[in-house]
């Protein structure tokens, strides 16, 4: 691939979100999605620990909040905090040592989630299918058939600017570039419950800021519930309605910031009051987080 | 040129050195044909051999021996090596019996293959899948338990049930792995054949040679040492190139 290629490919972002708009949107409309559905999802006194060797590690005590449907809940806290130990609970891949997840209103349980879509740390693609293949499949084991699967595919690969990589295997991309096609692929299922975990962690800044706006975009598209864990604070007062702060781990939710549309605004005071309030909560002076 | 140098006139040098050190030997301590035949005598004996239908037949039971018993004990080693790695309870339970037994060469059982099957085809089958069965068991379970856990996650999220992430997503990622195990055990299936064929058959290249170094045929015997190694080799790469479609994405 040449550098004009990437360009090329980047360039046709500008408008692409509505042309995804077009082509998927008649089929979005999963059963039960309009009107009257409670895409809620709570976290109801969690406690959770792994064990290491003989060792017991708490990881979650007592977190409790919940993402009212449509919402982006953005998760930020010290790393090793069990935001990822968070999400896995939502999603039914771990079962909480106490409390309850619910989703839609009733718990979650282990197994796949119809509803779900998620994007992991590490990107976790299959290394054996193209990049375009590892998008598709989510579609097809969900029972759309390979042609829909392959167009949608080609969609959102377009969205996250890897369009020109579709047929590349996942061994020939970046680190970057493997977390954009984990990003694809979870947004491609038009999931209604989205759980993101620092998606956009091995992104470069400018990649990370068309990233952020796009995904702006699609989420006003289909208005999933939303958990985004990110160590980035800037991040989650751009993209979340509200801040959740994490504390050390054992960790517990210290405090729950509602997020505005004017906060967002980064030349704006207010902008500069909420940054400086998460950061507070996380007990730094500065966004330079270690992670 | 270098090359060339490199890629041709080396290693012909090699195997001339290598003969001329064997005829070498052969006029030097003044051997009879039985004990050592020059090279060109085996060269010619092995052109002999090419023309005659039993020799054909001998290779092809040899063959038939070893993909028959490869293909029994790799399909048997891949399934066991999958629930092992798939089924904690399972593994638990056939752990020590493949631990146990993995450790007793193929070539221990020769004695009892030949108590209960005589010289037929079926006790070296049995014993060629026997021995394929404890590399690809092992080899199969040790690469599932390698697959990034994230794949299963990933897998879960996307809808798979269990055993599809199983069958779809760890057998598969196990590939390269499985791959690379399924052409050692071809080696040792194949010298399992004809350590069997020598104790007790009644065909196959192994019972050639035997046959021929009763009738002090020292030609014969050296020739069939040769196919035995150019069936092997064209064994393995038969199996490199079946593999490569799997892995193709490395």
């Amino acid at each position: 691939m040449t550098r004009s290629d990437t360009d090329t490919a980047l360039d046709r972002n500008g408008d692409s979100a509505p042309h995804v708009d077009q082509a998927t949107m008649h089929e979005a409309q999963s059963p039960g999605s309009p009107s009257g559905r409670r895409d809620e999802l709570a976290f109801d006194r969690i406690r959770h620990h792994y064990v290491s060797g003989s060792r017991r590690i708490e990881v979650l005590d007592d977190v409790s909040f919940t993402v009212p449907e449509g919402t982006v809940a953005c998760v930020v806290g010290p790393s090793g905090c069990g935001k990822s130990t968070l999400l896995s609970l939502a999603a039914g891949l771990a079962r909480p040592a106490g409390g309850t997840v619910s989703w839609a209103g009733a718990p979650v349980r282990i197994g796949p989630n119809p509803h779900l879509g998620m994007a992991f740390q590490q990107p976790g693609l299959f290394p054996w299918m193209t990049v375009r293949n590892n998008v598709a499949i989510g579609l097809t084991t969900r029972g759309r058939s390979r042609q829909d699967a392959r167009k949608i595919a080609d969609e959102f690969l377009q969205t996250v600017g890897l369009a020109d990589f579709r047929d590349a295997y996942p061994s020939q991309l970046s680190g970057g570039m493997a977390q954009r096609v984990g990003i694809a692929r979870a947004l491609a299922l038009r999931p209604r419950l989205l759980l993101l975990d620092e998606p956009f962690a091995a992104v470069d800044a400018f990649t990370r800021l068309k990233l952020q706006q796009e995904f702006k975009l699609l989420l006003k598209l289909d208005r999933p519930t939303v958990v985004f864990v990110t160590h980035d604070v800037s991040e989650a007062i751009l993209l979340g309605d509200v801040i959740v702060v994490m504390s050390q781990r054992p960790a517990s939710v210290l405090r729950i910031i509602p997020v505005d549309r004017e906060d967002r605004n980064r030349a704006s005071p207010a902008y500069a009051r909420k940054l400086a309030e998460a950061l507070e909560c996380l007990g730094v002076t500065s966004d330079a987080e270690p992670e | 040129m270098s090359t060339l140098r490199d890629r041709v006139m080396l290693p012909l040098l090699g195997v001339i050195l290598a003969l001329a050190a064997w005829e070498a030997t052969v006029l030097v301590y003044r051997l009879p044909v039985v004990v050592l035949p020059s090279p060109w005598n085996v060269a010619r004996t092995l052109v002999d051999l090419i023309g005659t239908a039993p020799f054909w037949r001998n290779v092809a039971v040899s063959l038939y021996e070893f993909v028959a018993g490869y293909l029994l004990g790799g399909a048997c080693g891949i399934a066991t090596g999958l629930l092992i790695g798939e089924w904690r309870r399972f593994r638990a339970a056939a752990t020590p019996v493949i631990e146990s037994l993995r450790f007793i060469v193929p070539f221990a059982w020769i004695p009892l293959t030949i108590l209960w099957f005589g010289t037929s085809a079926i006790g070296k089958i049995l014993l060629v899948a026997y021995a394929v069965f404890f590399v690809m068991v092992v080899s199969t379970a040790r690469s599932i338990a390698l697959v990034e856990p994230t794949l299963s996650r990933v897998g879960t999220m996307l809808g798979m049930g269990r055993w599809a992430i199983a069958f779809r997503v760890h057998l598969r990622a196990a590939a390269p792995g499985i791959a690379s195990a399924a052409r050692a055990a071809a080696a040792i299936g194949w010298i399992a054949v004809v350590a069997a064929e020598y104790i007790g058959s009644s065909a196959g290249l192994g019972f050639m040679i035997t046959n021929a170094a009763m009738s002090l045929a020292t030609g014969v015997v050296i020739a069939g040492m040769i196919v035995i190694g150019l069936v092997g080799a064209g064994v393995s790469a038969a199996i490199h190139w079946l593999s490569r479609a799997w892995l193709d994405y490395r």
